[in-house]
């Protein structure tokens, strides 16, 4: 069966769009052959900065025949007294594309009607796919596009070729401007010719031929490994991370690497300010020893070998020394202030019309986070700290190199508070105070530092939804679901067994007084919003619904919450638990009807068996103790999002200590009667009950688990 | 290859490509995008070619001579084709080829470039294009400007003059670079950088420049009024170098700086439209026209 290959050639696409794009492409165009009926073999994506493609192997060369079957007016509707078909009939046969004598009639259990069936399909492949093929050129979906000259179809770059073979036939496609052939492009500069296919299957070794490595996947290998062993050549490690390799691969179509040196005396240079400068700048790889410290050598990735490398690796120097000269002069010029002198500048540096400026939001945070470390009982060396470090906190926003560099904040914090001979702790804080800067990002790794991001956050959510600038629907324009998120994240890594809404209400006294009233309600509401947040940080830990539902009524703190989702989720496989869940059942069934506030009295106890359970109840909430116990000192704190390193050993002893219940009750509930008259007695009863219940729902709110 | 030498490669080159070779504009500009042989002829629909050298000021880049790369004061050569050719990237590669830069030879990217100026409500997407390493030019099909939909679409190229010639004659500085044997850049530059870095960070009268950026927005306004758009758009030239000082300065906060180019990007905006009525008086181009076509009397006028 015939093989279709469609290629969109463009000029330079942006590096982040290739790979998603040449998805798009391939799901694109799978999903239009689905619709047409075209069956197919498997699908294989191409994508290079310079083209889009995908070959199909196995296409159908017909649209699958069928019956399609379409349902008319009613059958007495549709013909006159003379078995002649009505308007109504006639006018349904037209549009079904069948003759009115065609038409049949069928019972169905709504009366009898008249249906048409047609035969369709079996339309020829190379008549249906140009027009399919156009239109994904023009839909394909990007979040930016660009016209050129007098074309009229935007796409992200302008189209250079298309090329459609079906085998050895060309597709007679016309998009962007362009008629399809059966040339395609290859190397830029190495092979400038075109490149006649004869057939849609030589498509990757014709390209390779012409130094075009189509293959993505390939070409990542082949970046990798070109790395590593320039690295490994020069004595060294490549520092490559993983988003830069990826940006690398979809700059270049036949990757050859080549190591360049730095001048030993920009290593002077804070390192994340020379891996900044290497990485952002210039997509160089930075070089480290076994220590992990950066060798002043990088490896940089050229689009193909060249024939005399020193000329190369001259100009990579020459331009690596003009950047890292620049982020020496930002580095002097801020240098000649302290930080704390930029720390004034925080005031001509707005943050939000009503909210103030930076100075404004730091003073806020200050009060909050000192309500917040309150909360937490740092030790006195902590508080100490954090002091220190609040009149400095943002203050690098007012920095040259963070200006230009602005990914810096915070590590430009730290590099100028230990230029300026503050403690080490001091310097630390103001960094880990801006983490994590995104969803992938460190957290902070010191306790002040967390407490300093999370009340950033906070003051930021409780002042935004204050001015009711809440996010709606997808629409999140002050990107306030990424702070909650960050706040969850740092809640949980930290883990602070403090309750969420005391942590917001702390964050909150920072705007006492201030032009912007924070209320309870505004409280509340940033407490559901950062509780929405865990909850789908937990979804994505693989956590069913119920069950993190069940574990975020049960904790008012986050890592309480988060611990109990994955402590509910491994008693799900015990057989225990299911015993248990039918146990707080019948119990909560009943205690429903307890009155509020009333505790089982032992002197209202009329039946043994009132007291046998009573006296049960003891032993079970300490295996309740015992089970969170060993769920908080075996789950370490984590990462919300990526999941518990640990595991809850000896669940099924645990979980039977709390069944010490199940008899108690069992005998409870068939041998007293709970509703009886005497009113006294009746609430004393439900109470007892209340309790039962109450015992094993300290693991999770379990009405959310019994289905 | 000499400084000047380039320069004129440039100029055949692209006048034997039709285009007509622009001699520097004499008023301040950031860049050459400022140039009304840039700005104004992307608008409207007439085709357009044109290339040459413009001198640039951006206040904030000097380094006091000090960084072989940065300057207040450099050289840009600006190439406009509208519409852009469909072969535009192989005429480009043919010039670098002209300047005895052979591709082959270098590691030659085009890397995306999302261009855009707040303050002549401008953008366009694009690339810089890289030779090992260096950015050489900017590679930009104007999407809008002075906030109109572009049609059909300009390409603009803007090489950076200075480190081309310092890659090709292979000077670490560019005030090394050989404008003509026996004269260097930095002969002819090296006091004015470092005088107009002192000017432009440490003596420029803050108080004068925020005075002169109100005059000159209020007489371009009033040219505008008149629909005179060739001074007009002259001060809001001298405007934006205004605000580029003050911005240099460091004396304006976020907020403030916010304002400064919201105003110039509403002169830049006004401008474009009144061009647009002065080329098509005939059929005005928003409401704003409609209050009455611009005399071709002034129009010729100011193109002489």
């Amino acid at each position: 069966m015939p093989r279709l290959l469609f290629e969109i050639g463009t000029e330079e696409l942006p590096a982040w769009y290739v790979a998603p794009a040449a998805a798009a492409l391939a799901e694109g165009l799978t999903a239009r052959l689905a619709e047409l009926r075209l069956s197919h073999g498997a699908a294989r994506s191409f994508a290079t900065p310079r083209r889009l493609a995908v070959v199909i192997d196995d296409v159908a060369p017909r649209s699958e025949r069928r019956v399609e079957v379409r349902r008319g007016p009613a059958a007495a509707a549709a013909f006159d007294a003379d078995g002649k078909p009505t308007r109504a009939a006639s006018g349904f046969a037209a549009s079904a594309g069948v003759r009115p004598d065609e038409l049949e009639i069928e019972e169905t259990p709504k009366g009898r009607y008249v249906v048409a069936r047609r035969e369709v399909g079996g339309e020829d492949a190379a008549e249906l796919l140009p027009a399919a093929l156009a239109a994904l050129v023009a839909g394909l979906p990007a979040p930016r596009k660009m016209r050129w000259g007098e074309v009229d179809t935007p796409f992200v770059r302008p189209v250079s070729w298309l090329t459609a073979l079906w085998d050895d036939r060309v597709l007679p496609v016309a998009a962007a401007g362009l008629e399809a052939g059966r040339t395609t492009r290859g190397h830029r500069f190495l092979h400038p010719d075109p490149v006649s296919l004869g057939d849609a299957g030589e498509y990757e070794a014709a390209l390779l031929a012409a130094d075009v490595v189509a293959d993505r996947t390939a070409r990542a290998v082949a970046v990798r490994d070109a790395i590593a062993r320039a690295a490994a050549e020069h004595g060294g490690m490549a520092d490559a991370a993983e988003a830069l390799i990826e940006e690398v691969v979809d700059l270049v179509e036949r990757p050859f690497a080549l190591v360049g040196s730095i001048d030993e005396a920009f290593l002077e240079l804070p390192d994340e300010v020379l891996t900044t400068v290497m990485i952002h700048h210039q997509r160089f790889v930075p070089v480290r020893d076994a220590e992990g410290r950066l060798l002043p050598s990088f490896v940089a990735v050229a689009n193909h070998r060249v024939p005399d490398e020193a000329l190369v690796r001259g100009g990579y120097e020459r331009v690596l020394a003009g950047r890292l000269h620049d982020a020496r002069f930002f580095w002097q010029a801020d240098r000649r202030k302290s930080l704390a002198q930029h720390a004034w500048s925080l005031s001509g540096i707005g943050f939000q019309k009503e909210l103030g400026s930076m100075a404004d939001k730091v003073t806020r945070v200050g009060v909050g986070a000192v309500a917040v470390a309150k909360l937490l009982c740092v030790s006195d060396a902590e508080k100490h700290t954090l002091e220190r470090a609040l009149p400095l906190f943002r203050a690098d926003l007012a920095s040259e190199m963070v200006g230009e560099l602005p990914e810096l904040e915070g590590t430009m914090a730290r590099a100028y508070a230990m230029a300026d001979g503050l403690p080490a702790e001091v310097a630390v804080a103001l960094e880990d105070g801006v983490l994590p800067r995104g969803p992938h990002d460190a957290l902070p790794a010191t306790r002040v530092g967390a407490v300093l991001a999370v009340s950033d956050r906070l003051d930021k959510l409780l002042g935004f939804f204050a001015l009711g600038k809440r996010p709606t629907g997808s629409a999140d324009p002050f990107a306030l679901r990424r702070d909650a998120v960050a706040v969850a994240r740092v809640l949980s890594a930290q883990g602070w067994r403090v309750a969420l809404d005391e942590l917001v209400a702390a964050v909150a006294r920072g705007f006492e007084g201030g032009p912007v009233a924070v209320d309870a309600a505004t409280v509340d509401e940033v407490v559901a919003f950062v509780w929405d947040r865990v909850a789908a940080l937990l979804a994505e830990e693989g956590l069913g619904t119920p069950t993190v539902r069940a574990a975020v009524l049960a904790s008012r703190a986050v890592i309480g919450a988060a611990r109990r989702g994955h402590l509910l989720q491994a008693l799900a496989g015990q057989p225990a638990f299911a015993e248990m869940l039918t146990l707080y059942k019948r119990a909560a069934n009943l205690a429903e009807r307890a009155p509020r506030g009333v505790e089982a009295d032992p002197k209202l106890f009329a039946e043994p068996i009132e007291a046998e359970l009573f006296a049960a109840l003891p032993a079970a909430r300490a295996g309740v103790e015992r089970l969170l116990e060993a769920m908080h000192a075996q789950l370490p704190a984590w990462d919300l999002g990526t999941g518990p390193t640990g595991a809850i050993a000896g669940l099924d002893a645990l979980a039977d200590e709390v069944l010490q219940l199940k008899a108690p009750l069992d005998a409870f509930l068939d041998g007293v009667m709970v509703m009886v008259e005497d009113e006294a007695v009746r609430a004393n009863r439900l109470a007892l009950l209340a309790a039962v219940a109450a015992t094993p729902r300290a693991l999770g709110a379990l009405e959310h688990l019994t289905g | 290859m000499t400084f000047q030498d380039m320069i004129m490669t440039l100029d055949r080159f692209w006048a034997s490509r039709g285009c007509v070779i622009a001699q520097p504009h004499d008023t301040e500009v950031g860049a050459g995008t400022f140039y009304p042989t840039t700005f104004l002829r992307a608008l409207g629909p007439q085709p357009w070619r044109v290339a040459g050298v413009a001198p640039s000021r951006r206040p904030a880049d000097g380094r006091y001579g000090d960084n072989p790369y940065r300057f207040q004061y450099y050289y840009q050569y600006q190439v406009v084709l509208k519409p852009s050719p469909a072969d535009v990237q192989e005429q480009y590669l043919a010039s670098l080829r002209e300047l005895g830069i052979d591709p082959l030879a270098h590691d030659l990217r085009f890397v995306e470039d999302n261009w855009e100026s707040p303050t002549l409500g401008a953008w366009g997407l694009g690339w810089e294009v890289w030779l090992d390493g260096m950015e050489i030019t900017q590679f930009t099909y104007f999407q809008q400007v002075g906030g109109q939909d572009c049609r059909p679409v300009s390409v603009e190229l803007t090489y950076g003059l200075e480190r081309l010639a310092m890659y090709l004659q292979g000077v670490e500085h560019a005030f090394d670079v050989v404008v003509t044997p026996g004269t260097t850049i930095g002969d002819l530059r090296r006091d004015f950088e470092q005088q107009h870095c002192r000017y432009n960070f440490e003596l420029a009268d803050t108080e004068l420049q925020r005075l002169l950026f109100d005059r000159f927005e209020a007489e371009a306004l009033r040219l505008l009024e008149a629909d005179v758009v060739h001074p007009a758009y002259e001060f809001v030239l001298r405007s934006s170098h205004a605000f580029n000082l003050l911005d240099a300065r460091g004396v304006l906060s976020h907020t403030e700086r916010q304002a400064y180019v919201q105003r110039v990007r509403k002169l830049a905006e006004a401008s474009a439209r009144g061009y647009l009525r002065l080329i098509a008086p005939s059929e005005p181009a928003d409401a704003a026209g409609a209050a009455g076509p611009a005399g071709p009397a002034g129009a010729a006028g100011a193109v002489a």
